[in-house]
């Protein structure tokens, strides 16, 4: 029996292998735009929204790839998340329940807003005629490796303070600082400082909207610009990094070309930027331009003290014809001025209650 | 039977739910309160197309017939203009519905955690003549607003 089913699952990958279309070959380089200066023109407006994630699901191991059918699979089931959530609501629905309406993660209890918001992308990515379960290709399960125990602690320390708002205004008992005292100790995010997610990174990745980046190339400089909060990065070609005193929120790139790739080599991070904060972090970037439509965005991130070993990924770049818009975070930022002043709401009431009031 | 589609619309809403990324620009769960739950009904005075949240106003109408203006929170704008929704897309006067929390500020705000036409019928989302944004090319849609 288990025989049987072992052949019979070989002759459906068989057929599978079979109907996969052949791999395209990459396009010649002299098939790529250039610049005058006869280095592959990276410049245009590209958008990196994938349905494939950042880390492999565990049911696929150290599968680095998916079939077409497995795809397929994952961009049904998205579309028809997305359907079902544009269906028409119920015209008599009450509020939602008191205490919350158990939304997880941004949405903490409280729900976030509809889908037709949120653009994560259409499709799962193929690479050489492939498709990915995850951008992570090393290690070989496609996860970032474990913390170092020093990353734990530091981890441990920094989310004490940032204990989230229950409810109850525990920083009046337990002293020191809490977590809403001012709007410097809030999310870079929150504070529209820097994008969320690591969208500007380095590395770059793929967030829950606003996807766009833009380049613009000279001989001298690469600049990338990226949608959410217009971080924009500037990459020195053919320079040096400066001293280490020197510390910068997007850390310091310099890039050159090796052959037909742009390699752009990041350090020289503040802490104040990166999450989980380390001056160790080294990032490695390699753009390649594989035909007149797609890049290849591959990276290598290290700090060992964070991680024992690197890690590596890539994903494609489609170029887009869609405009990249500005996202003038501060312009509106109500958000953090309710979240300040809910808090502070909350203490009156606790210190009101306190007292008898 | 109300009750089972009751459940069954929670469950739905819990799985919804359950793809929320755990990243995004703020916490809504630092930001609206639990224990504040609202549906509002009324037509939108303003459409504040701002980043990094775009800001819905409407007004509505008090049991004791006095009006107050809510404003709710959604999501950015860009994603909506590359879906070719406009900020006269939604029109003031056009009646909404929207469930939500309010902000823990008690001021009048709420996440749009749900906006809807009053029949149910999603903003923006579906094909003509359910709220998608009119380009001309249907000739069945409606002249007026939503």
């Amino acid at each position: 029996m288990a025989y049987r089913i072992a052949t019979t699952l070989s002759v459906l990958l068989l057929a599978v292998v079979c109907l996969t279309p052949a791999v395209a070959a990459p396009a010649v380089a002299a098939d790529i735009p250039r610049t005058s200066d006869g280095h592959p023109d990276l410049s245009g407006t590209y958008d990196v929204a994938t349905l494939t994630p950042l880390q492999r699901p565990s049911q696929f191991g150290d599968n680095l790839y998916l079939t077409r059918e497995e795809a397929q699979a994952i961009e049904d089931a998205a579309h028809a998340r997305t359907r079902s959530s544009s269906e028409a609501s119920d015209p008599n629905r009450e509020a939602p329940p008191e205490g919350g309406d158990g939304s997880a993660g941004a949405a903490g209890n409280v729900g976030g807003y509809n889908s037709f918001w949120i653009d994560r992308g259409d499709d799962t990515f193929e690479i050489d005629g492939k498709f990915r379960t995850s951008i992570i290709v090393d290690p070989a399960n496609g996860r970032r490796p474990p913390l170092t125990e020093e990353a734990r602690e530091r981890s441990q320390a920094r989310r004490r303070p940032r204990r989230a708002n229950t409810g109850e205004a525990w920083w009046l008992e337990t002293g020191g600082q809490g977590p809403y005292d001012d709007p410097e100790l809030r999310p870079n995010g929150e504070r529209c400082l820097l994008g969320f997610g690591s969208t500007a990174g380095p590395p770059m990745l793929p967030v829950l909207y606003n996807n766009v980046k833009t380049i613009v190339q000279t001989p001298d400089h690469v600049m990338i610009l990226v949608e959410m909060v217009h971080d924009a990065r500037i990459v020195r070609m053919n320079s040096e990094h400066p001293s280490s005193e020197i510390r910068k929120w997007l850390g310091d790139s310099i890039g050159w070309w090796e052959g037909d790739t742009l390699v752009v080599d990041t350090t020289n991070f503040s802490t104040k930027a990166v999450r989980g904060g380390s001056e160790t972090l080294h990032v490695v970037e390699r753009f390649t331009r594989v035909d007149k439509d797609t890049l290849t965005y591959e990276f290598t991130v290290e700090d060992p003290s964070r991680w024992a070993t690197s890690w590596t990924g890539e994903y494609p770049w489609p170029a887009t014809d869609t405009r990249l818009y500005e996202y003038a975070c501060h312009e509106a930022n109500y958000a953090l001025g309710n979240i300040l002043r809910g808090a502070r709401v909350l203490e009156a009431d606790t210190l009101d209650a306190g007292s008898g009031n | 039977m109300r009750t089972k589609i009751a459940v069954i619309l929670a469950c739905s809403g819990l799985c919804l739910a359950a793809t929320v990324p755990v990243v995004a620009h703020h916490a809504f769960g630092a930001e609206f309160d639990p224990n504040l739950p609202l549906i509002l009904t009324g037509p939108v005075t303003k459409v504040e197309w701002v980043n990094p949240h775009t800001w819905i106003h409407l007004e509505v109408t008090n049991e004791d017939g006095t009006k107050t203006t809510w404003m709710v929170e959604g999501g950015t704008p860009n994603t909506l203009l590359r879906r070719g929704v406009t900020k006269n897309s939604l029109l003031p006067g056009t009646v909404i519905v929207v469930d939500g929390y309010q902000s823990k500020d008690r001021s009048n705000r709420a996440n749009g955690r749900d906006i809807t036409f009053p029949d149910g019928r999603k903003l923006f989302m579906g094909s003509s003549g359910t709220g998608a944004p009119r380009d001309g090319s249907d000739k069945t849609e409606p002249s007026t607003s939503n």
